[in-house]
């Protein structure tokens, strides 16, 4: 007998609820620990109030597995309409919390809208890919790609929100290469990026890469107006970025950037850089073993800050050790290697898209976040996956497994035909 | 579906790329060079408190505490932490202005700025508390709890027991290795000084783990890391208090010193210095103004004068020569000198007091009469070097064994130090004045003590000592002593008790009348030593009783005091009648209203 719950993957719930534990546990950490009694009560509460985000997440899962596959294929752009209304209102009225003008109040529960734009966002650039018709320019699709991830992303960086938009942006290359454009499209359209970021830290070495793209490009596709293309874009990214970004940007968010590069610097030691030494030392001083629940001196002592949210796997590593850490990262490892192979084994490119965008969003959330508290890329203010405390993100997160997971278990409902 | 396998391959190779970049980024951090953040993570979570021992407490000879410690608060800042704008709120609840602690903030930081520093110190317990109820607001500011000396008796002995003091930037440096820090106390001089490992003890620490404000919030390892300060050992000393008191009120208005020893041991009874300083003034932080005006003070109240101070022994040198006159065979017991008021060496004469012609007397009568031309007489008869050799036995002209404070080892003359000084050449006009304790020879308080403590006891010379025992508070243990051995001037007992006569007869008819004790004999000399220039001599006078089996040895100095007999004889009566009997007579304590009359001739500098 066939039941309808034949095909759901376990092992990923599995997989979600050990990060979420984990996340707990580390949160918990926090809020209970030696340094309880220096937190306000607001604080103390952030683990009741995450146990609570973990229900609502898990019945919104289980309501989203229970809908067809064609809902999600039909909600798709109403979905991410009103994402983008949501997100506007977020700006003109929206509560400011810690610099992002990106939360909206209902009742007594405050959403980071930019987080559930994302479902919408997935879903949208899924549901477009998958009705490409091939006699059409994949040029256009890639263009629109962009425009659909672009419009969520600016609003978010009006926001005052650069981090979350980031993951938009880093969406972009994932979904065009997985949609299958050519690989010289995706480093054209990736490159510039990379091209900006280079130039803020060393502006020799964006002009080094830029070549280096160039030249790549040229002995790939042997076409010369491509390899001036993209050298005339990674460079201008590169001159523009230098030449502007300082004057747009607030000098705080130069100095996150520049300070990465050498956080130890005196200068930074003790401001921006200030972070990403405590967390070093934190995740450092763990060890193999760790210092044990709740015995992590810098996490108790309030070294870290964001401690519950951005940076919450310092006190992994610094409470649970090496082994600790290394457990987080192979479920992560394990749960997004089965999105994608769900993904594949679903045929229909709905399904692969929205499995792509869905893994794509975690594995650039995981990189940063992990990348960010090891002292590896710059403080950028994205949470970790499951772990970090923020309800938002948390229910966010779940909704896009669990539609994945849905689509999945049901991949016989798809059409064959892909569209 | 080769096409969307290959990307699977490549979207699987980017996750585990992005996978494996983090994994081996966490072997570098945890695994390879987590040695050095847990460095790192120590210095700034990791605090060492450091649990100050009880500084040992100081007892007088009969077991009454005389000196103790009393909790002091201060407050100690973290630089780093500390937040600038809070300065007119800190300064408010402690009660200085902005500028002071600006200045202390800066010299925290200065020191350390990761680390407390002590910024305030002797706070009452009622401001800490206010600090207390505000620490939110004062991030970086904590507070330690230490000691201060107490001083219980009337007694002041400040020479003699020295004074603690915080350690100066200098001392920091050296001994920053025996776990000294800013803020911590140190004994400065005298017993403190000499005895400072002994009293301070030995530092415990506590292990605590410090928040980013610098709070506790949680001790290392659950307390396992701690170390129990062990406390300091307890000074028994030798001194009295109540003698220690009367003796230093006898000195209002006079410059001087006094120092009584038990000459059974050498054990210092009293050791006075006056002018003197308060000890309680030194028991908190002293102002810099305070500092520089005992320091710069005419009457020198730093210098301690029974140990420092030399001059001639004048008169009080008398018993010596008979001594050394009588063990060399100079002079007997009952030989006798006809004394005619003067002495005449050449066409020189070296007169008697007032030119009192004593006519024929022995050596006891010549002590009880301090006829000078007797002596004139046996200092003509005696070697220059003799006299060096038997001074040097009875410790005159070098330091004495003792465990107080600075010497001075006074200057006994011999052949050689005349051929240096006079080139020209030398004659017995030179050396005739040794005779009668004048001339080129000083001798300090201290010194004169000893050699009274000699002639009590038939000769022997113990080491001054003041602190008879060391003894740990808690387990009773004794820390041992180095006290040099005791020794004895080769001179028949006999002689000495001749010398003891001829002094009870100076106390009992003659010019030490003034130390006469009620119902106990004693026996002393008087002394006039010559002062600089046209000053006032000083009064000196020697003493020991009672005359059958002597219990207590003195040595008084009244600067520019006069005649000996007048001014540091009644001194010397009066710390011995205490000390023997235990109080004062009611007509004694008439003639302390008396002493306290006399004055030392104004010193003009």
């Amino acid at each position: 007998m066939r039941v309808w719950y034949r095909n759901l993957d376990v092992t990923i719930i599995a997989a979600w609820l050990a990060l979420v534990v984990v996340g707990l546990i580390a949160i918990y950490s926090t809020t209970h620990g030696p340094k309880a009694e220096f937190l306000l009560d607001s604080v103390r509460q952030n683990y009741d109030r995450q146990l609570l985000w973990v229900g609502i997440s898990a019945v919104a899962a289980t309501i989203v597995l229970l809908l067809p596959v064609r809902f999600y294929q039909n909600v798709a752009f109403p979905a991410y309409v009103l994402c983008l209304l949501l997100l506007i209102a977020a700006l003109l009225f929206g509560a400011e919390i810690n610099g992002a003008k990106s939360w909206l109040r209902f009742g007594g529960i405050g959403i980071q809208v930019s987080e559930l734009a994302k479902v919408g966002t997935v879903l949208a650039v899924a549901q477009l890919l998958a009705s490409r018709r091939a006699q059409k320019s994949p040029i256009r699709y890639g263009f629109l790609t962009v425009v659909l991830i672009m419009i969520p992303a600016s609003i978010i960086i009006a926001q005052n929100d650069t981090g979350t938009a980031l993951v938009f942006i880093a969406l972009i290359p994932i979904m065009l290469f997985w949609s299958g454009f050519p690989f010289s499209t995706v480093v054209l359209i990736v490159s510039p990026a990379v091209a900006g970021y280079l130039a803020l830290v060393y502006q020799p070495a964006a002009y080094v890469f830029a070549i280096i793209v160039a030249g790549g490009l040229l002995f790939q596709t042997r076409e010369r107006y491509v390899a001036v293309l993209a050298l005339l874009v990674t460079a201008g990214t590169a001159a523009i970025t230098s030449l502007v970004l300082p004057r747009v940007l607030s000098s705080y968010q130069i100095d996150r950037i520049t300070s990465f590069t050498n956080p130890e610097a005196e200068e930074f030691r003790y401001t921006v850089g200030f972070h990403l030494v405590q967390s070093k030392a934190a995740i450092g001083s763990g060890g193999l073993t760790g210092k044990g629940f709740m015995q992590g001196t810098q996490t108790q002592g309030d070294y870290i800050p964001e401690q519950s949210t951005d940076f919450v796997f310092s006190v992994i590593g610094e409470e649970f050790g090496f082994i600790g850490a290394m457990v987080v990262l192979a479920i992560f490892a394990y749960l997004l290697i089965r999105l994608a192979a769900a993904g594949v084994q679903m045929k229909h490119p709905f399904g692969v898209m929205a499995a792509t965008g869905v893994a794509g969003i975690i594995l650039v959330h995981l990189f940063v976040n992990v990348g960010m508290a090891t002292g590896i890329l710059p403080v950028i203010g994205i949470p970790l996956p499951f772990l970090s405390y923020g309800g938002s993100a948390l229910l966010a997160n779940t909704i896009m497994i669990a539609i994945v997971l849905n689509l999945y278990m049901r991949r016989d409902d798809l059409s064959i035909y892909g569209y | 579906m080769f096409e969307h396998k290959f990307r699977f391959r490549v979207f699987a190779a980017l996750i585990g790329t992005v996978i494996s970049v983090l994994a081996l980024r966490l072997v570098w951090l945890q695994i390879v060079d987590s040695r050095a953040y847990s460095g790192e993570s120590r210095s700034n979570a990791l605090r060492e408190v450091r649990a100050l021992p009880a500084r040992g407490v100081i007892y007088d000879r009969n077991g009454v505490l005389m000196v103790d410690n009393q909790l002091r608060y201060s407050v100690n800042i973290t630089a780093r932490y500390f937040d600038r704008e809070r300065i007119p709120l800190l300064a408010s609840l402690i009660g200085v202005p902005d500028s002071t602690v600006v200045e202390r903030l800066d010299r925290a930081r200065n020191w350390n700025s990761f680390r407390p520093s002590i910024a305030f110190t002797d706070l009452s317990l009622e401001t800490v508390s206010r600090l207390e109820e505000n620490r939110y607001q004062l991030p970086g500011v904590g507070y330690e709890i230490s000691q201060r000396r107490r001083y219980l008796t009337e007694a002041n002995a400040w020479h003699a027991l020295g004074y603690v003091r915080e350690i100066t930037g200098r001392e920091l440096d050296t001994m920053r290795q025996k776990g000294y820090r800013q803020g911590d106390l140190i004994g400065k001089a005298g017993l403190e000084r000499t005895y400072e490992e002994n009293l301070r003890g030995e530092l415990g620490a506590e292990f605590k783990l410090v928040n980013k404000l610098g709070r506790e919030f949680k001790s290392f390892r659950d307390g396992g890391a701690d170390v129990d300060p062990v406390s300091g050992y307890d000074l028994h000393l030798t001194l009295d208090h109540r003698v220690q008191a009367l003796a230093e009120s006898l000195f209002v208005n006079k410059r001087g010193a006094a120092i009584a020893l038990d000459p059974a041991d050498g054990g210092i009874i009293a050791l006075v210095s006056e002018p003197s300083v308060d000890p309680r003034l030194f028991s908190g932080s002293v102002p810099g103004s305070t500092w520089v005006a005992i320091q710069t003070a005419v009457e020198k109240p730093l210098f301690n004068r029974a140990t420092m101070s030399g001059m001639p022994p004048g008169s009080t040198w008398k018993p010596f020569m008979s001594l050394v006159g009588l063990q060399k065979g100079i002079i007997t017991a009952n030989s006798r000198h006809q004394c005619r008021g003067r002495y005449v060496l050449g066409n020189r004469a070296f007169r008697d007091f007032n030119d009192t012609v004593h006519g024929s007397i022995d050596v006891a009568d010549a002590i009880m009469h301090s006829c000078n031309s007797f002596f004139f007489d046996l200092m003509m008869k005696m070697d220059v070097d003799d006299f060096k050799y038997w001074a040097t036995e009875f410790g005159f002209g070098q330091k004495l064994p003792v465990d107080i404070g600075e010497q001075q080892p006074g200057l006994i003359p011999d052949s050689s130090y005349y051929n240096r000084t006079y080139p020209g050449g030398w004659t017995a006009g030179y050396t005739i004045n040794l005779g009668i304790g004048q001339g080129n020879m000083t001798v300090t308080p201290i010194q004169l003590a000893r050699y009274a403590a000699a002639i009590a006891n038939d000769g022997w010379l113990h080491p001054p000592h003041m602190v008879d025992r060391i003894v740990h508070p808690e387990t009773g243990e004794e820390a041992e002593i180095q006290r040099d051995p005791s020794k004895r001037v080769p001179i028949d007992p006999r002689h000495f008790q001749t010398v003891r006569e001829g002094m009870r007869r100076v106390v009992d008819f003659t010019s030490g009348r003034g130390a006469k004790l009620g119902g106990v004999t004693s026996g002393g000399k008087t002394g006039t030593a010559q002062a600089p220039g046209d000053a006032q001599d000083h009064s000196l006078f020697i003493m020991f009783a009672p005359v059958d089996d002597p219990k207590i040895a003195i040595a008084v100095l009244v600067e520019n005091g006069g005649f000996g007999g007048t001014q540091a004889a009644p001194i010397a009566g009066l710390i011995a009648e205490q000390y023997l009997n235990g109080e004062l007579s009611d007509w004694s304590k008439q003639r302390v209203n008396y002493v306290m009359t006399l004055e030392s001739e104004t010193q003009e500098d």
